[in-house]
Order: C-alpha cells, then structure tokens, then sequence
C-alpha cells in the first residue's frame, strides 16, 4: 500500500485522462448527491 | 413560431420540438434505444410541465416502438413467448408505478421526485456508458481481445416453475421475464419512458437470449408498457395532448429511420461515449435546474375554452368528457402512424433496390 501510494503522483501522470475522467465523475457525483440530500431536507 | 397546447397549457416553439424530437429519433435509431429518457428531460426544459412531459412523451414511445417492432415483424425477429412473460410483468409494474405517481403528486411532489429519478437513471448510465465506452477504445488501441462468458447464473435462474422458450432456444423460470418486466413497468410509469436501456441489458446477461431477437422483443414489449401507461396518465390526470404528441411522433419516426440507416454504415464505439457525455451533461442540468435555479411561481391562469381555436376546443372537450376514449384515440393515433411509417419504409426501400436494379 505505502509503495502504491509512492507510486500514486508518477501513475497519475502516466494516466491523466483516465485522472482527468475519475476526478470529473467523482464531482459530478459529489454535486448530485450533496443536491440531493439538501434537497430533502 | 409557437403553438400553444390545449391540455398542458403552455405554448411550446414549433421547430424546437420537433429538431429536438427529430435528434433524439436519430440517437435511437444510433444504439437502439427508446430515447424517452432524453426527449423527457427536453420537454421539460422547453416549458413543459413535469406531468404532461411524462404522459406525452410515453404516448411518442408507443409510436417509435411500434414502427420499429413491425419492422421486426417483418424481418421475423420477435419471441412472443418472452415478451408475453415480461408484459405480464410490466402490467403489475406500471400499476404500482401509477400509485405511486398519484401518491406523490397527491403531496405535491410529484415534479421533484421526476426530476430526481432522471438524474439518477442519466447519472447511473452515463457513467456506465462512459466507463464502458473508454475501456473499448482503450482495448481497441492496445489490441487487446477479450472472452466474455457466454451466460452466468445469478439467483434469479433457480427460481421455480420453468418453461421452455423454443424461438430463444431457452428453458427459464417463468418469473424471471415477469421479475424484470415488473420492473421496467414501474420505472416506465413514473418516467415516461420506455424502459429499452433497462430492458436491453437485462435480456442479454440475465435472461441470456440471442442478439437478434433482442431488439424486436424488448420494442414489441415496450408497446403495452407504454399504451398501459398512456391510457392511465389520459384516464387519471387528461394530461395527453393530441397536438405535443404529433409533433413528436413526427419528428422522432423520422429521426428514428434516418439513425438507423446511419448506424448501418458507422462503428458506434466512439459515438457510445459521446452520447455518455450528452446524458451526464443532461444529468448536470436537471439537477442545476432541480437544486440551484430559482423557479418562478407560475401564474394560474384560467383559460377561457371560447378563446381557443376549433381544433383545441375540440380536443378540450374530448379529454375533459370521455378521457378513456381520448386515451385509446391517443393509442390508435399513434399506432397508426407507427406502423405506416414501417410500411413507408418498406415501400421506399423497395423503390430504391427496383431504381438501382434499373440503373445497373
């Protein structure tokens, strides 16, 4: 795992698309449900 | 040019939907699926109110799925059987789906709850569809082949009383189609939808049937879904409008033939992760539209009968009187159309083989 994470910045930058994409979902997702649970309540 | 539409009260610009209707006609006709989920969303944000969106736009379906399962009619490629099993379903499913939609409209958040499950189901696919479509072009570059597994077994194949599906060349538990129709019944009723992008999916990995029959059956069941449906929004709410409904289907049948002749001569990976991008874009803007943007309080505006033309007043008067015989014209109006464009299709294709045959 601490070799993973060692690893973690020169991985990002071998794959900055698929950085690029996970980040973007994981906002889009972030928005919806933060939009949601407001929302409700 | 606007028109303004007797039932759903609000005027709507002519050419906006029907390019709009005409466009996501073209993207069915592309991947082979309803399109209800985004024409839905686009009639809302053209001003149409949530409820009539819904109703109107499973009206259109039924036009679209029609076309194309006589289509398929045609060609052979429909199992009855199958497609019977899950209709039994969707009827149980799009009743619990009209309770359910009066129980929320009955608390008056009926549009809230819409715009919610549309987030989610654009969310859900779109992300799916995205993930799905950059592994293939990833895949595609690198070269890399892949065996896929022809049928796995998930609990739902050990369940009782099994029959044999002869044109699937299958031997099933009769709930699993009635399992999954019940489902896509509920989802079609509160959504306007046709249920293809739920369906689909669930024919080929779960229920396992072959590719070729896939597309006619799951059209041939989206016939009673969406007419169940139809009749229940015109019975319970007159919420279908014969105008919003011609338009569509207009624009949509052709979008529809148009997308499946492009389709025959295009690879559709990368368009596959285009439309993903569209559907989470879609998905972004009802929830900008559900959670940040102010809503302005609509006015009730109590329209006097006598001021509309003929053709409204007419079709006032028949969905306030008989709403059951306005629902079932509404079904035979859009049917008709369905299957005359298959047949138009037909004879065009006919022509055009006797016109090159001439020409050769």
């Amino acid at each position: 795992m601490p070799k993973l994470l060692k690893n973690l910045p020169s991985e990002i930058k071998k794959n900055k698309m698929k950085t690029g994409i996970f980040l973007g979902l994981s906002a889009y997702w972030g928005v919806i449900l933060v939009g949601t649970f407001l929302q409700v309540n | 040019m606007e028109v303004f539409l007797p039932i759903a009260e609000v005027s709507v610009n002519i050419l906006a939907i029907f390019s709009l209707s005409g466009i996501v006609g073209i993207l069915s006709g592309l991947f082979g699926v309803g399109g209800g989920f985004l024409m839905t969303p686009f009639l809302i944000f053209l001003g149409v109110p949530p409820t009539y969106a819904v109703a109107n736009e499973a009206n259109n379906i039924l036009a679209t799925s029609v076309s194309g399962s006589t289509t398929h009619y045609l060609k052979n490629t429909l199992d009855y059987k199958m497609g019977l099993m899950i209709v039994v379903g969707g009827v149980f499913g799009t009743l619990l789906g009209i309770l359910t939609f009066t129980y929320f409209k009955g608390i008056g958040k009926i549009d809230i709850v819409i715009s919610l499950a549309y987030m989610y189901i654009l969310a859900i696919i779109g992300t799916a569809m995205l993930v799905e479509g950059l592994g293939e072009i990833d895949k595609a570059r690198k070269k890399i082949l892949t065996k896929k597994k022809l049928h796995v077994h998930y609990w739902i194949h050990g369940l009782p009383l099994r029959m044999r599906f002869q044109k699937s060349k299958l031997y099933e538990s009769a709930f699993t189609p009635i399992i999954i129709g019940l489902i896509v019944g509920f989802i079609a009723a509160i959504m306007g939808i046709g249920g293809a992008f739920i369906l689909v999916p669930a024919m080929i990995y779960i229920i396992g049937m072959p590719t070729r029959l896939i597309p006619g059956t799951s059209l041939f069941v989206t016939i009673f879904v969406s007419a169940i449906v139809t009749v229940l929004h015109a019975f319970n709410y007159g919420s279908i409008d014969l105008i919003l409904v011609f338009m569509l289907v207009t624009g949509s049948i052709i979008g529809v033939q148009c997308g499946q002749k492009i389709g025959e001569s295009i690879d559709s990976t990368e368009l596959k992760t285009l439309l993903a991008v569209l559907l989470l874009a879609v998905g972004i803007a009802i929830a900008y539209d559900a959670f940040f943007a102010d809503h302005a309080v609509n006015e009730i505006i109590k329209i006097d009968v006598k001021n509309l033309n003929p053709l409204s007043q007419f079709i006032r008067k028949l969905s306030d009187e008989v709403p059951i015989l306005y629902g079932l014209f509404s079904i035979v109006f859009a049917v008709s159309l369905g299957v005359a464009a298959a047949f138009i299709r037909k004879f065009l294709s006919a022509l055009r083989k006797k016109y090159f045959k001439k020409a050769a």
